[in-house]
Order: C-alpha cells, then structure tokens, then sequence
C-alpha cells in the first residue's frame, strides 16, 4: 500500500512540477491524436454520409468491411502500417516509420472505421421520415443534404468523441509504428508500459491521472451530447 | 371562371409495379377545399403524394398553375413543392426549438424568418409563441408536434396545402384549431387545400366537398 501511496505522491509532484519528460509524453500524445482525429473526421464523415445515405451496388459489403475493420486488433493495425512504413515495405521511402506522422497515420487508420460506421448508422436512422419532411417543405437536393447532415450532427460528434477515446488511449499501434522514443515519439500509454515495466511506477501513475482526466472529459462530453441528442 | 389550380387527365400510377391510381380525370380549383375519404389503401396518400410532387405519375397529364407538368417540371421539383406543400402521415420534425422548425422552410426559400410571421402561424394552429417558441421538439406532445409541423407550412402560405390525416392524435379542442387554421389559410392567402381523413364528420364540416376513392379511383 506505501509502494502505491508514495507513487502517487510521486505522481501529484511530477504533474505539478511540470516535469518535462512527463510533459513530453503528453504532447506527443496530443498531437498525434488531434492528426489522427482530424485525418480520421475529414475521410470519415463524407465517406459515413455515402454509406449511409446513398443506395449503390456493393454498399452492404462496404458497410460489413467497415463493421470488420472495427474488430480488427490493434497490434494487427500496427503490424501492418509497420509492413508498409518499414524501409523494404511499399511506403519505407516516404520515411515515416518512429515519426509522429507515422503514428497519427496508424491511428486515423483506427479511427476512421468507427466515425464512418456511427456516421453511416446515424445518417440511415434520420433517413426514413426526414427525407420526406425536407422535401416536402420545398427543399432541394443539396438542401437535403444539409439537412440531413444537420440533423445527424449529435450522433455524428458522438462518433467524433468514440474515435477519440479509442485513439488516445491506443498503445499497440503508438509502439510499432512510434518506437517510443522519448522526447519524440513517446505517448502516455506507451511511456506508462515502459516506465512500469522499468519500476518507475511514479511516472507511470503520474501519466496514468493524466488519461483518466482526459477519458472521464471524453465520457462527459459523451453523456452530455447523448443528452442533446435525446438518445 | 378562373382555371383551375390542378387539372389532372388520364393518371395511373404504380408502386413495385402494382397499379395504385386510375384518374381519367380531376379537376381542382383554386381557393377549393377538397376532402379525400375512403379505406385504408384506397390510394388517398398516393393521390396527396402525386398532388405534393413527391410521386411522379406513370402515364397521364397534370397542369398546375396553369403550367404543365412535365419531366423537365419533375426534375426541378423542389420548385413545384414550394407551391404545394405536403403535411404527410409520417411527417416529423427536426431536431431544433419550434420557431427554428416554422422558420425553416422560410429560410430554404431565402425569406426572412420574422417573429411576427412564426408567431401568427403559430396562433393559427392554437400554439403562444411565448410558450412555444424556444421550446425543443422532444419536449412536445405527440399533438403538439403535429400542430407545430402544420403551422411550418401554414407559415409558408403556399398556393396549395395537402394534409394527411392532419387530426390523428389530436384532442377535440386541437382538432378544431386545425379546422380554424385550415380556413384561415384559404381566407388569408386563397389557399387551396386537399385533406385526408378518416373522421367523415370533420371532413365534412371543413370541406367544399368530399371525394371518395376505393382501389385507386375516385368514386364521387
């Protein structure tokens, strides 16, 4: 019990202190996330939109690759982003194996299966009535898209705030594909499977608080924007 | 004697290729009150729906404000349904305060949205804009919903209203505000209006006069 108390004592002084080496992995971590999130968004939503509105040959095996690429392990994306990034794989010359761009690549390949699959789903659950409503009031074709997308707008920053717990608190991908190299590449959830591993159990809480505070920011924005949704 | 404001010659209409609408001919003239009575799956929706232009016919001719409706018309329907509007049996709402759902169909037409117009329509229909306006679709009645979505179009005082079934779910005291609000609309602006309804009683005491279909055709 001392071990975890004087841990987090520990923990509480390097987060106040500013500790640089702590604060390092909490950049790196920001950064690749906000990349991936964006990259994950940009791709994702027009791409949910089609799935979820439009009616085209081979939609249903694009929605189950989709559903598919949800379940898929992380260590499995990490793998294979590695295969890709790594100096005999197809992309090894664009250099981007242990960078922070290598990383965020990885983990929009995460995100982006779960914003197009809740923004399919929410844009096909708006669709039934809504169409017709729109129509009706003398909307055209691009009116109706607006529409639609206005009206999915809770469930499509729901599917936002999911993609974003999933890539910040990733490790699999982080490690392969980053390298964890500290002052670079190191994220929290790779910096506190080392720094554990080391001994250096302080760090690790210390950065452990961190995701936790950032996880439990995440489910409130979750709950409150179920809330609004009237979900 | 103006022309009238639908001329319907010669219509059939299909759904997954089953006939729904046989109309040799119909007649609809402007400021009329028409109801539309008849059995489940008779094809009063699917009437309202061709009316609405939210349905193009399979064969046949309709001229609308004393324009032809053909498939360049069709293609460009979003300008005819500016000029009838449909209040449908699945109708909803969007997800916004009141006033935002009256005003939006002013906004897709480039109009202002002014208080005193969503207020009025609002009245129409026996909603105070002071209590209703800010108020979230999900904290309304399944009444009050319908009594908002009909003064969405209301507000937009188009040449024709076509209402579905617009009582169902209505108290008694509601039912008549639709009824005041229906002859508002024709007072106000020259509205011609199309009501379905399966309350032959109400319909009666609101409309010019009342057609009956059975299996896709009007009976009379």
């Amino acid at each position: 019990m001392d071990y975890f108390s004087e841990g987090l004592t520990r923990a509480v002084e390097l987060l106040l202190s500013l500790d640089p080496e702590t604060f390092s992995a909490v950049w790196a971590t920001a950064v690749v996330t906000v990349l991936a999130l964006a990259a994950s968004l940009a791709i994702g939503l027009p791409l949910g939109f089609a799935l979820g509105h439009f009616r085209f040959p081979g939609r249903r095996a694009a929605r189950l690759f989709t559903d598919w690429m949800l379940s898929l392990p992380t260590v499995v994306i990490g793998l294979i982003v590695y295969a890709f990034f790594s100096a005999r794989g197809p992309l090894g010359e664009w250099g981007l194996l242990f960078t922070v761009s290598g990383m965020a690549v990885g983990l929009t390949v995460l995100g982006l299966p779960i914003i197009i699959s809740m923004t399919a789903t929410a844009v096909e659950s708006t669709d039934v009535r809504l169409t017709q409503t729109v129509l009706s009031l003398g909307a055209d074709r691009l009116q109706l898209l607006f529409a639609t997308l206005c009206e999915a707008r809770f469930a499509m920053a729901l599917a936002a705030a999911s993609a974003f717990g999933r890539i910040v608190s990733e490790v699999g991908i982080a490690m392969m594909v980053g390298g964890n190299i500290k002052w670079h590449t190191r994220t929290i959830t790779t910096a506190i499977a080392l720094e554990t591993g080391k001994g250096e159990f302080a760090t690790g809480i210390a950065l452990g608080i961190v995701l936790m505070l950032v996880a439990l920011v995440v489910n409130l924005l979750v709950a409150l924007l179920r809330r609004r949704a009237g979900a | 004697m103006s022309a009238p404001l639908y001329s319907l010659r010669n219509i059939t209409a299909e759904y997954e290729g089953q006939p729904v609408l046989d109309l040799p001919k119909l007649d609809i003239a402007r400021g009329e009150i028409v109801g539309l009575a008849g059995h489940n799956g008779s094809g009063k929706s699917t009437l309202l729906k061709l009316l609405g232009f939210l349905l193009s016919p399979k064969a046949g001719g309709i001229v609308f404000d004393g324009e032809t409706v053909d498939h360049a018309a069709l293609r460009a329907g979003h300008l005819l349904r500016r000029k009838a509007v449909l209040l449908g049996q699945d109708t909803c709402l969007l997800k916004r305060s009141v006033a935002a759902n009256v005003a939006y169909g002013l906004k897709l037409r480039g109009l202002p949205a002014e208080r005193e117009r969503i207020a009025w329509a609002l009245g129409l229909v026996g909603l105070g804009y002071a209590e209703y306006a800010g108020r979230p679709w999900r904290r309304l009645s399944g009444g009050e919903a319908r009594r908002v979505a009909l003064a969405a179009r209301l507000v937009l005082s188009p040449l024709a209203l076509l209402l579905d079934e617009p009582t169902t779910g209505l108290d008694r005291a509601s039912t008549g505000h639709v009824k005041r609000a229906i002859l508002s609309a024709r007072e106000a602006h020259g509205a011609t209006l199309v009501i379905v309804s399966h309350d032959m009683g109400w319909l009666s005491s609101c409309a010019d006069r009342v057609l009956t279909m059975e299996e896709g055709r009007l009976m009379g």
